[in-house]
């Protein structure tokens, strides 16, 4: 159990990092699976979680006001329940994955009451200011920090505790045949993940160059900016373009 | 006043505490203004009335902020000055123009070419240590470690020099940010982009085949074939999809062909 607390709170730590403090990206699988694993003995396992979560949610960063799955409490709580209950197996790293993403839809729930909830503190900070009471300003920033602190140290502590217990019972039930198709999936996921990747970076591209491929649209059609996958997604561009404008 | 900045800046890390549906990163704003205002404004009421008007709604993408709050700064120096009246209306304003587009450049290069490039350069590393015979296995700790190094080297950089420049922009010569060579760092972006994922697919393909062992098996052109399927349809369900249907497209469709025995 102090195991679990500690766990907890580093992963917490690490989650907050994507809104509440720095965006240093230590949030990101890539690095927080493997400093689960780490804590927990075996990096190696949380290296290869942490590689296909990267990929997968390549793009799964809140731009804006949306608010995508965060891919952090995938990465740690698979690491955390393979190499609590069945260290050094690909087939259960792999069920540890599946059943994490559940697991992260209820995190983003979470987070988006967290958020709605600030407006309150946020009021009573204002309400402060126009009392001259300024210290509000300040420690309006330390109580949304620990609240999102908190927030995610609860959220680990349960998944974790309550996870691991559906973790371990039904992985256990599952036949041979499952098995080894997690152990392809083991292998495979990078290159879908690498697919995904590719999808992306050729599809993200800065508002500055865009408005240049407008300009020039007529008169050098043969440039590659041209192509007719731009126009294909022009309203995804544009969405991310206005995507701080927009509410949803 | 240099004291002042570097204050500023730590405080910036802390923009998104308080993030909220309302108004977004607006006390993330005055947390971190409030010290540059404590200096600028001697007078009580003046002081109240300036950390009042930044209420209001603010958001724009956390890194590149630090101009807007530097354009702002530079602003409310000037007000507190004294004598035209005017700009105090133009405050808001310059803050509503400027987190547009500059939360859409932030989105862009830090979050859609940045960090996928310094991911893919430690998964790069990842999978040569990985490899079956390596001799490096034992330094997996090293991926991590260059991810969070080489990002931050660049991110940390970046938001610092942005806080400092505050002092050549002020509202007249906004106009000086487009000379900032942003397509000089996407061209760099744009090479990386292309090159890095297929070194790494060509790496993984050398190294892995479907699971290691069948590395040996000589079986590669079907293993090649295999996984450039699985590409093709998963760049397909990442366009029409999304993470979480690839993900457990790719799971159902392994335990399928392991029930049929391929």
């Amino acid at each position: 159990m102090e195991n679990i607390v500690f766990l907890a709170f580093i992963a917490a730590l690490c989650t907050v990092d994507i809104i509440a403090f720095g965006q240093f990206m230590i949030c990101r699988p890539i690095f927080c699976a493997p400093l689960i694993g780490f804590f927990m003995g075996d990096i190696s396992t949380g290296l290869w979680i942490g590689m296909i979560a990267e990929m997968i949610w390549i793009n799964a960063i809140p731009m804006g006001v949306a608010v995508p799955i965060d891919a952090s409490p995938i990465g740690i709580l698979s690491t955390f329940w393979v190499c609590k209950y069945f260290m050094n197996s690909q087939e259960a790293a792999m069920w540890g994955l599946i059943l994490a993403i559940p697991f992260a839809y209820l995190y983003r729930r979470i987070d988006i009451s967290g958020r709605n909830f600030n407006i309150k503190i946020m009021h009573w900070v204002e309400k402060g200011i126009q009392n001259e009471k300024y210290g509000r300003i300040n420690l309006g920033i330390i109580v949304g920090v620990f609240f999102f602190v908190a927030r995610a140290f609860l959220f680990y502590v349960f998944a974790m505790v309550v996870g691991g217990w559906i973790y371990k019972g039904i992985y256990l039930q599952f036949p041979e045949p499952i098995l080894i198709g997690f152990k392809k999936a083991w292998y495979l996921l990078p290159i879908a993940g690498l697919g995904m990747v590719i999808y992306n970076l050729t599809n993200v591209k800065p508002p500055f160059l865009r408005h240049h491929n407008h300009h020039h649209h007529h008169r050098h059609p043969r440039r590659n900016w041209n192509s007719p996958r731009f126009f294909h997604n022009r309203h995804r561009n544009i969405k991310i373009l206005f995507l701080s404008h927009w509410d949803d | 006043m240099i004291k002042i900045y570097s204050k500023m800046f730590l405080r910036t890390l802390f923009l998104q505490a308080l993030w909220n549906y309302e108004r977004m990163q607006n006390i993330g704003l005055l947390f971190v203004l409030k010290p540059f205002l404590y200096k600028i404004y001697l007078n009580e009421d003046k002081r109240k009335e300036a950390l009042l008007r930044h209420t209001g709604f603010f958001n724009t993408h956390p890194y590149m902020s630090n101009m807007i709050i530097i354009v702002i700064a530079n602003m409310e120096k000037e007000i507190a000055k004294g004598n035209c009246s005017e700009k105090v209306s133009e405050v808001n304003k310059i803050k509503s123009v400027m987190e547009g587009p500059l939360a859409a450049i932030g989105d862009s290069f830090f979050w859609g070419t940045l960090r996928p490039l310094m991911a893919l350069i430690s998964i790069f590393i990842l999978i040569i240590l990985k490899a079956p015979d390596s001799r490096f296995a034992a330094y997996g700790v090293l991926v991590p470690v260059v991810f969070i190094s080489l990002y931050n080297a660049v991110h940390i950089l970046i938001r610092y020099r942005l806080i400092f420049m505050g002092f050549l922009f002020d509202k007249k010569n906004i106009a000086n940010l487009s000379k900032l060579d942003f397509m000089f760092l996407w061209k760099m972006g744009r090479l990386g982009k292309v090159i890095i994922p297929i070194t790494v697919l060509f790496l993984y393909l050398k190294v892995f085949g479907f699971g290691p062992e069948s590395v040996s098996s000589g079986a590669n052109i079907q293993i090649i074939f295999k996984y450039s399927a699985v590409l093709a349809l998963s760049v397909l369900v990442s366009k029409k999809f999304g993470s979480v249907p690839l993900f457990y497209g790719v799971i159902l469709t392994c335990i399928i062909m392991s029930y049929l025995g391929m």
